[in-house]
């Protein structure tokens, strides 16, 4: 080990309290950034979650509709047929959707509800755990998430989109924080829209011999009024809209990590260095130059970040385990992208911490060992 | 080894400016030569330290020249002063001043690290010199945990560990006991004669004086008495030459704490010319 990594590894842990509670500082601020992060893709994965799973290639909306959440789509139900006769379209199967609220007894559940026809390819439960993976006229496919909550079970009914359906079939992977997936039959779905002719989305599988990307922009050139996207785009429009949603909470805790971290640690590290500050002047009469020893307060620093980075993402990554196996239908996702973003952060914080300490090295008079004090 | 001189030439500082100036070191002179001991003692206030930090590097002086091995210590420039302290002086203080988050090898080994030794030759060289120094059973010690006379002789093999020919001690053995503090001095008189270091050393402390070759008096910043130490052949004691019983023999002069000495010196030489120039 060089002379200043061992003066730093030194210097920080001869006070082991200290050098605890600086780590222990880092690593909760950082873990506020890194969990809030990990919070926000995990929400995005759930919350895209029907796009990756319905098993389409291409999704076919109302012109100018990129996404599910928060937004109606309704195309005319010829557009399927439209759909089909395009070249390159192995399979389409139209599916009608709106975000409602099913209720049984006290407990009522934000859900996007599908309407599915009785011949769907597409676009049905994927993980069904007990029950049928059909739905019939008056009938509901819920997460079983949700009917363990309403006290619920096969057989039993709840409401929904006005009307009442029973249980058929109990789905997991379908429930995200904000809301679950239930299925309907899509003549259900319909009646209660009046009848009318219409569609919300047609989920498009391609044939083999061609791309989503080219079907895609098939069925854009010869079917008018619609919005066509590949299922990878669609899924990533949805997930960009909830990032943006939620970028200004993440900006301001984001900002509250950093400055938590950058105090903590600027403060640790200036404590320490003015504790040993006689024997900065102590090397320095031994012929230390200045250089080194500003290398010794950074590697305080950056080992303090590093330690209280390890210690932040140790204790997210813990809390990305239990949190699910809770009962909470929360998911948190530690990205590569946030990993280096915190990394980042913890640099700069590193950087930033080790000005003042620096400077305090800088004015220490080698002469200062020869007057009297508590040198060891 | 380098063997050089410090040549001190009427060396000054004041510090302040105007009425307030106070200068605590006034035309002092001094060439330290090779496997020397020179001992500066003088009241508080006198200006030792301030004298000690000019020669090793760590004060500039407002006036005079100091030479090292011919060079102009006072016209470097301030980078290369850190290298001249690594590599030419060896520092002891009163307060040890050990590093205390290392280890007693460690606080050694770091000096010779920081003149570009390799961190394992750096080790081996230091844990060397601290058995040597008889401080084998320590080496892994904190320094909180050494007595004060350990501590002081890791802070000697610090100062030898980059091989300097000069030793500058402040107060060696005011943090010491009687016994200790002696055998500290009698230490550092040893690598001064045997290894050929120049040793200069700032001390209030009277029981030191016999260790030295010389002995300065500084007060009010300037060399007040200057007193030459010898031994004496018949008893070994320490004394000073201006103030001793003397006698000559083949062109060469003795000295002695007493007549009785001087007398069964000369008693014991039956032949050869003898005179005596008794003070």
């Amino acid at each position: 080990m060089s002379a200043e990594g061992l003066l730093a590894r030194r210097s920080l842990t001869r006070n082991r309290v200290r050098f605890a509670v600086s780590v222990g500082g880092v690593a909760l601020a950082l873990s506020l950034t890194l969990a809030l992060d990990a919070i926000y893709a995990g929400v995005a994965n759930q919350l895209t979650t029907y796009v990756d799973r319905a098993g389409a290639d291409v999704w076919v909306a109302q012109a100018g509709v990129r996404n599910l959440h928060m937004v109606a789509s309704w195309l005319p139900a010829s557009v399927t047929e439209r759909v089909r006769a395009v070249p390159g379209v192995a399979e389409a199967t139209p599916i009608l959707y709106s975000t409602d609220t099913i209720s049984a007894g006290d407990e009522r559940g934000v859900a996007y509800v599908i309407g599915l026809p009785a011949d769907e390819t597409m676009g049905g439960p994927w993980d069904v755990v007990q029950g049928s993976a059909r739905v019939g006229r008056g009938e509901i496919i819920v997460d079983q998430g949700f009917a363990r909550k309403a006290g619920v079970s096969i057989g039993d009914t709840v409401t929904v989109l006005g009307g009442q359906a029973r249980i058929v079939g109990l789905s997991q992977g379908t429930a995200s924080l904000v809301n679950s997936v239930a299925f309907v039959s899509f003549d259900d779905f319909q009646a209660v829209r009046g009848g009318a002719p219409v569609v919300s989305f047609v989920l498009v599988k391609v044939a083999t011999t061609t791309s989503p990307e080219a079907v895609a922009a098939a069925i854009g050139g010869l079917v008018p009024d619609v919005t066509v996207q590949t299922g990878t785009d669609f899924s990533a429009q949805e997930r960009r809209l909830v990032m943006d949603m939620s970028a200004d909470v993440i900006s301001i805790m984001n900002a509250v990590g950093f400055v938590v971290g950058l105090a903590v640690v600027a403060l640790t590290v200036y404590v320490a260095t003015l504790a040993r500050r006689r024997e900065y002047g102590v090397l320095k009469a031994l012929g230390a130059r200045n250089g080194l020893l500003y290398r010794v307060v950074l590697a305080q620093s950056f080992l303090s970040v590093a330690a209280g980075f390890l210690v932040g993402l140790a204790f997210t990554s813990l809390l990305a385990f239990v949190v699910p196996r809770v009962g909470l239908n929360l998911e948190l996702s530690i990205s590569a992208a946030s990993l280096i973003k915190v990394g980042l952060f913890a640099a700069i914080i590193a950087g930033l911490a080790s000005i003042l300490p620096v400077r305090q090295v800088s004015s220490v008079d080698p002469a200062v060992v020869f007057r009297r004090g508590a040198a060891v | 080894m380098t063997t050089l001189t410090l040549d001190v030439r009427e060396v000054s500082k004041r510090f302040g400016e105007g009425e307030t100036a106070v200068e605590a070191v006034s035309g002092v002179s001094l060439a330290v030569e090779p496997g020397e001991v020179v001992l500066i003692m003088g009241p508080s206030g006198s200006g030792k330290t301030t004298l000690l930090s000019m020669m090793g590097a760590l004060l500039r002086p407002t006036g005079g020249t100091i030479h090292l091995d011919g060079t102009e210590i006072g016209a470097l420039s301030e980078s290369r002063l850190p290298d001249i302290r690594l590599r030419q002086f060896g520092f002891i203080f009163q307060d040890f001043n050990l590093l205390s988050a290392l280890s007693v090898l460690e606080n050694v080994a770091i000096v010779a690290e920081l003149a570009g030794v390799g961190s394992r030759s750096a080790r081996d060289k230091a844990g060397a010199l601290l058995t040597e120094l008889g401080l084998g059973e320590r080496l892994d010690f904190l320094p909180e945990k050494l007595s004060g006379g350990e501590k002081q002789r890791v802070a000697i093999a610090r100062a030898l560990i980059n091989n300097p020919a000069l030793i500058l001690a402040d107060e060696p053995t005011a943090n010491l006991d009687s016994k200790i503090g002696h055998e500290i001095m009698r230490l550092l008189r040893g690598i001064a004669k045997e290894q050929g270091r120049s040793v200069v050393i700032v001390s209030h402390d009277q029981r030191i004086r016999d260790i030295a070759d010389r002995v300065l008096w500084l007060e009010d910043g300037a060399f007040r008495d200057v007193v030459t130490m010898a031994t004496d052949p018949v008893c070994e004691m320490a004394v000073e030459r201006e103030r001793a019983v003397s006698a000559e023999r083949d062109a060469e002069t003795y000295f002695f704490c007493s007549r009785g000495c001087r007398d069964e010196f000369l008693t014991s030489l039956s032949d050869g010319v003898m005179s005596q120039t008794a003070s």
